[in-house]
């Protein structure tokens, strides 16, 4: 017997793993699949079984399945209604029967309002044209950096000298996410989705494997609190460099890699010795002010020569705004703001679920504060945490950003179905694992591809919405937040974003 | 070209093969004494007791219209008896003269006949052929116990199908275990069961000293003096290398006919291939003659491609066999016995295992009872002098498979870049 | 001349390919009835696995096919279109060519009455992608020239 359910440790299933017996031809595969453990083949009876409790809502089984003879159901709670408690039932007795506060991964799921399913984008009809894609030429490259006050032109061109810039095919880069947190193959494919498609994969807080410098060109490197396998060569490969400071899924708290994920690979590049828990603190400890801020940035910036423009990542927080003013004071090229509906790849259920600021809000907060400072100017806005379709995109550069980042989304794209097991290390898809079976899963060939496709379709729709608004280049639709009407908002949200409500 | 082929078997079609793969012109003659296209000389025992007939398809080494699609002239029927060097030409018993450019001898080989009085006796067969095959299988009806002498490969099979046919059978081995050259003692064990399970009695360490009878054998006298009432005897100790011809031309001849790399004989414009030949051992690191049918074809392959002048090598062979007898099915290749070699070794019930190794860590041989399947495998690590230092402690999981190799090279063979 | 080519990196050790291998090879060509109703073909291809190696190995379609050179009555031939096949009215199952295999790719097959039947990847004589390399569901099988 593999597993007995015991009342000691019982908590109702998540999820119902239901199969057609008849279907089921026994190849096993779902078995083989199944990377925790919740389904099983009983020789003696010639079936193939599951055990529920164990299931964490994958999909795998179902995907592999040749027959199709599985179907996954979330399992209802059969407790008696009651709106106050239903939902906390769980929660609450794992805490109890386990004695530890549960760590979960991927962005915050608890039913926030979407503030941008209450925004609607403009259109041109009669007064001025709209433009054909197809047809016309549309413009979606983006620079990121630090923009002079003013430029001076001679006959030889351009006279006033540029801060470093990072220049985008796309207004859409691949977020911090780390080699440790992601296995290897998915990194490989993020890299060549991001030199394809000319854009850039952020290499996140676990420094860069080595065979991923072929990538020089198309990264990001970031630099975080733990340091992890930041070294002269790290920074050099990078276009610019990322001093994290804090993630929307976990503001004001550090980062975890559980010591199962730090394998061989892992360990050498972060620098740190495998099977260890890999811990950044919650602060760096070498900042606790905008001033100490401003001299990590110049030390990174004279490090590297002053040729690239270094970005800072923070947590969507409720003074946000000031906070970037400060950023922005402090010299840095790049704010990346995270909102709270960030991915993670480990992170306290309550801090994820419970901390931060949406993202939309923050972004025109940001950029309205920026905008009456009189330094919008100095900084670059990348807007990242819960972009989850081009739409999304329109709507934060109409909020103010210059750029986006997806994280999540280039996941789905490559497989994940958000079953939120990130920080077990057992993913059924291959993506946040570092177990060398599990990680073959994704194929870098058939990943690469899809993130490419993604990113291609998203271009295609944002430029057919840009012309049906009469725009041809992204520069004109940042900010503009006249093509923003808001549906469903009240007076005070309309008012921080900024925008009308439908019909002014 | 004038290429003419004496025999026509295993060693012969292939050269045929070969031949016309690169050459469509030149006339190529085949000449032999049994008069029948290729048929398949292991099935012989099944052909005496009519588990295959010589109507269909599946007894012949190829299929009907090889000869006219190949265009060769055939003289079935007719026996070579006389090879002139300096002449260029063969002489058949009709007195018909052969001239060639090239030739080849693939004559194989004639039953070893044992020393010994009443070998003439009606009722006293060899089964190397089918015309010996047509004579046993017509004189079944007249016997009812029947001796088989030599427990080779020939002699067991022989032994399983006589007694499937309900025939009481006693099978006599010079040796204190059936296929002797081929199994250990372990590995035999698996047989003796199976023969014995048939119904089949077993005389092992004794051999015939006579056969008895007036007109027909009606008696089997062993050299311990044991007597045998039988009315059947079928004698198969062996296969010895038709090289009458080859010597009587003068050709270097020792057991077989000696041939060189390339399959050529002490005479430039004679090559010789299969049975009647002896060439390299790779395992025992001489030339000898190795009578199984994998080797006649390469061997005949290869004296084709030289005969136009290929310049192919033989990198030389090394016994192998495959046998199933009853429910039992090995394989084993080289040395399969050997108090020098190191040896791995795993049984587990119906499952046997073994290996052998010398000091260079090079493959010499191996057994495998019934998990047959990746015998191949083996089998090329013999013929490549593969080092197996690294990889011969999985040689004893019965999952034995490419799983177990070094990646780099695993690859590099499945993408074929190594042959 | 195309063969399945073998990318062990992407075999996710699911058996498809299997499975595949033996729909195409059954009377049906129906998965459910391939598996329940009739007598299952032997898979053609065969998973390895060891942690955390796993790749799927079919012949190999050799230039000098050894497997060819061991058949005691031709019944192992080339096609066609050259692909290495046993003709399964012919085969008598010595296993001579198992014995001359050295990729170990062919299997026994004893269900048949009288004679055994060796069992080997024929290529798929009847589709133009190979089954098992069109069911792979990682592109751990390609279908190329090699
Ligand atoms: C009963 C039996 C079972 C066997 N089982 C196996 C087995 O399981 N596995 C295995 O590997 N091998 C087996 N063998 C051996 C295998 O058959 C031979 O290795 C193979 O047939 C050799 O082929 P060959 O072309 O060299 O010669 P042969 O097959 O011996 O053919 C030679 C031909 O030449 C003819 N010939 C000879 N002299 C003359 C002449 N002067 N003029 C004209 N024609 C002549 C002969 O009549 C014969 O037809 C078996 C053999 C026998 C008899
Ligand atoms: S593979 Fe995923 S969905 Fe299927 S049983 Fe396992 S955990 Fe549940
Ligand atoms: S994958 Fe589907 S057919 Fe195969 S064992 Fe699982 S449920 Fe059955
Ligand atoms: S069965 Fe084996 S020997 Fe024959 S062609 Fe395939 S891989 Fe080569
Ligand atoms: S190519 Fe066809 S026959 Fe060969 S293993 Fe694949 S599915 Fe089976
Ligand atoms: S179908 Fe592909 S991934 Fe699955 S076992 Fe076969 S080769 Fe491997």
């Amino acid at each position: 017997m593999k597993w007995m359910k015991n009342l000691k440790t019982y908590v109702p299933p998540s999820f119902v793993v239901e199969r057609d017996d008849y279907r089921c031809i026994r190849c096993k595969a779902c078995v083989e699949q199944c990377s925790f453990d919740a389904t099983f083949y009983d020789e003696d009876e010639d079936r193939v079984w599951a055990w529920n409790a164990n299931c964490v809502g994958c999909n795998r089984c179902a995907a592999i399945c040749p027959t199709d003879a599985i179907t996954v159901r979330r399992a209802d709670p059969t407790y008696r209604y009651n709106h106050n408690w239903n939902g906390h039932v769980d929660s609450l007795k794992k805490r109890a029967i386990f004695g530890g506060t549960p760590v979960v991964s991927m962005g915050n799921d608890k039913p926030y309002p979407i503030y941008w399913d209450h925004m609607l984008l403009n259109a041109s009809q009669v007064t001025n044209p709209s433009i054909d894609p197809l047809r016309e030429p549309m413009e979606l490259k983006t620079f990121l950096g630090r923009k002079p006050d003013s430029i001076s032109v001679s006959d030889d061109g351009l006279k006033t000298k540029l801060a470093p810039q990072l220049e985008l095919d796309i207004p859409i880069m691949f977020a911090a996410m780390s080699y440790g947190a992601l296995s290897y193959n998915v990194i490989e494919a993020l890299g060549r989705a991001a030199k394809e498609m000319g854009t850039y994969y952020n290499s996140g807080e676990g420094g860069l494997n080595k065979d991923h410098y072929k990538f020089k060109g198309n990264i990001i490197v970031q630099v975080a609190s733990g340091r992890f396998g930041v070294h002269k060569d790290y920074l050099d490969v990078g276009s610019a460099i990322e001093i994290k400071i804090g993630q929307g899924a976990k503001p004001g708290i550090g980062g975890h890699l559980p010591g199962e994920k730090v394998s061989e690979t892992i360990s050498e590049t972060r620098m740190m010795p495998k099977g260890s828990d890999a811990l950044s603190p919650a602060p760096h400890h070498d900042v606790y002010s905008i001033e100490d801020l401003r001299q990590l940035i110049y030390a990174l910036k004279e490090a590297t020569e002053y040729k690239k423009p270094v970005a800072v990542k923070i947590a969507c927080v409720h003074n946000v705004a000031a906070i970037a003013s400060g950023i922005a004071r402090a010299g840095a090229d790049i704010i990346v703001l995270d909102g709270f509906k960030g991915g993670t790849g480990a992170s306290p259920q309550v801090i994820r679920d419970n901390i931060g600021l949406p993202l939309e809000v923050s972004l025109a907060v940001v950029d309205e504060r920026l905008r009456q400072e009189g330094i919008r100017q100095y900084v670059s806005i990348v807007a990242s945490g819960g972009i989850r379709n081009s739409m999304d995109v329109v709507k934060a550069i109409a909020l103010g950003a210059d750029a986006v980042y997806i994280g999540t989304a280039a996941l789905i794209a490559i497989g994940c179905t958000m079953c939120q097991q990130c920080h077990t290390g057992k993913c059924a898809w291959g993506i946040s694992t570092q177990d060398p079976h599990l990680s073959k899963r994704v194929n870098p060939d058939i990943a690469s591809k899809r993130l490419i496709n993604l990113l291609e379709v998203w271009a295609l729709e944002i430029k057919e919405t840009m012309g049906a608004m009469g725009i041809n280049s992204i520069e004109s639709l940042r900010g503009n937040r006249l093509n923003l009407r808001g549906v469903g908002l009240n007076e005070k949200e309309l008012e921080i974003l900024g925008i009308l409500p439908a019909g002014e | 070209m004038k290429i003419v082929i004496v025999g026509n078997s295993v060693a012969a079609v292939n050269a045929i093969e070969a031949i016309r793969d690169r050459d469509k012109i030149s006339s190529i003659t085949v000449v032999s004494d049994e008069n029948y296209r290729a048929y398949s000389h292991p099935l012989l025992p099944n052909l005496v007791i009519g588990e295959v007939s010589r109507s269909e398809e599946r007894f012949y080494y190829r299929r009907t219209g090889f000869y006219e699609d190949n265009k060769i002239k055939t003289i079935l029927g007719k026996k070579v008896t006389k090879l002139d060097v300096q002449g260029k030409l063969v002489e058949l018993d009709n007195g018909e003269k052969l001239e060639y450019d090239k030739l080849l001898l693939a004559c194989g080989g004639k039953p070893v006949k044992p020393p010994i009085d009443g070998f003439d006796l009606k009722g006293v067969h060899t089964l190397t052929n089918i015309k010996s095959a047509d004579k046993l299988r017509r004189d079944l009806k007249n016997i009812s116990h029947c001796v088989v002498v030599g427990g080779g490969l020939i002699g067991s099979k022989v032994a399983e199908k006589l007694a499937k046919k309900g025939i009481k059978v006693t099978l006599v081995e010079l040796m204190r275990r059936v296929l002797f050259p081929v199994l250990d003692d372990i590995g035999a064990d698996y047989i003796h069961k199976e023969l014995k399970r048939l119904g089949i009695t077993l005389v092992l360490n004794d051999s015939v000293s006579a056969l008895d009878g007036d007109e027909r054998v009606g008696q089997v006298i062993l050299k311990s003096g044991k007597k045998i009432d039988a009315d059947g005897v079928v004698v198969a100790v062996g296969v010895a290398p038709n090289i009458d011809l080859a010597k009587d031309a003068n050709l270097d001849v020792d057991r077989g006919v000696v041939v060189n790399d390339f399959m050529q004989t002490s005479n430039e414009n004679v090559y010789a291939a299969g049975d009647v030949a002896q060439a390299y051992d790779i395992v025992m690191g001489l030339k000898r003659p190795i009578p199984i049918l994998p080797l006649a074809a390469r061997q005949g392959r290869i004296a084709g491609l030289n005969m136009l002048g290929a310049g192919v090598k033989y990198k030389g062979g090394f016994p192998m066999n495959s046998i199933t007898i009853g429910q039992t099915s090995f394989i084993s290749a080289g040395i399969v016995d050997s108090e020098e070699l190191e040896v791995l070794s795993i049984k587990k019930g119906n499952e046997y295992r073994k290996f052998l190794v010398d000091e260079d860590n090079k493959l010499k041989g191996m057994i495998l009872v019934n998990n047959v399947e990746k015998a191949g495998m083996f089998n090329w690590m013999i013929q490549n002098r593969f080092d197996v230092s690294w990889i011969k402690d999985a040689f004893l999981n019965s999952d034995f498979g490419w799983k177990y190799f070094n990646k780099a090279f695993r690859v590099l063979r499945l993408d074929r870049k190594i042959k | 001349m195309r063969i399945v080519k073998i990318r062990e990196d992407n075999c996710i050790f699911c058996h498809l390919c299997e499975v595949a291998c033996i729909v195409e090879h059954s009377q049906s060509k129906d998965i459910i009835k391939a598996f329940k109703r009739e007598e299952r073909p032997i898979a053609r291809c065969t998973v390895e696995f060891n942690y955390p190696i796993s790749l799927s190995i079919m012949c190999r379609h050799c230039d000098d096919a050894p497997c060819i050179e061991a058949c005691q009555n031709g019944s192992m031939h080339r096609d066609e279109r050259g692909y290495v096949v046993v003709n399964p009215q012919t085969c008598v199952g010595c296993w001579m060519c198992i014995m001359a295999c050295p990729y170990g790719v062919i299997k026994r097959d004893t269900r048949r009455e009288k004679w055994g039947l060796s069992t080997k990847c024929d290529l798929c004589p009847d589709r133009v992608i190979p089954a098992c390399v069109e069911a792979c569901p990682n592109e751990a099988l390609t279908f190329e020239e090699l």
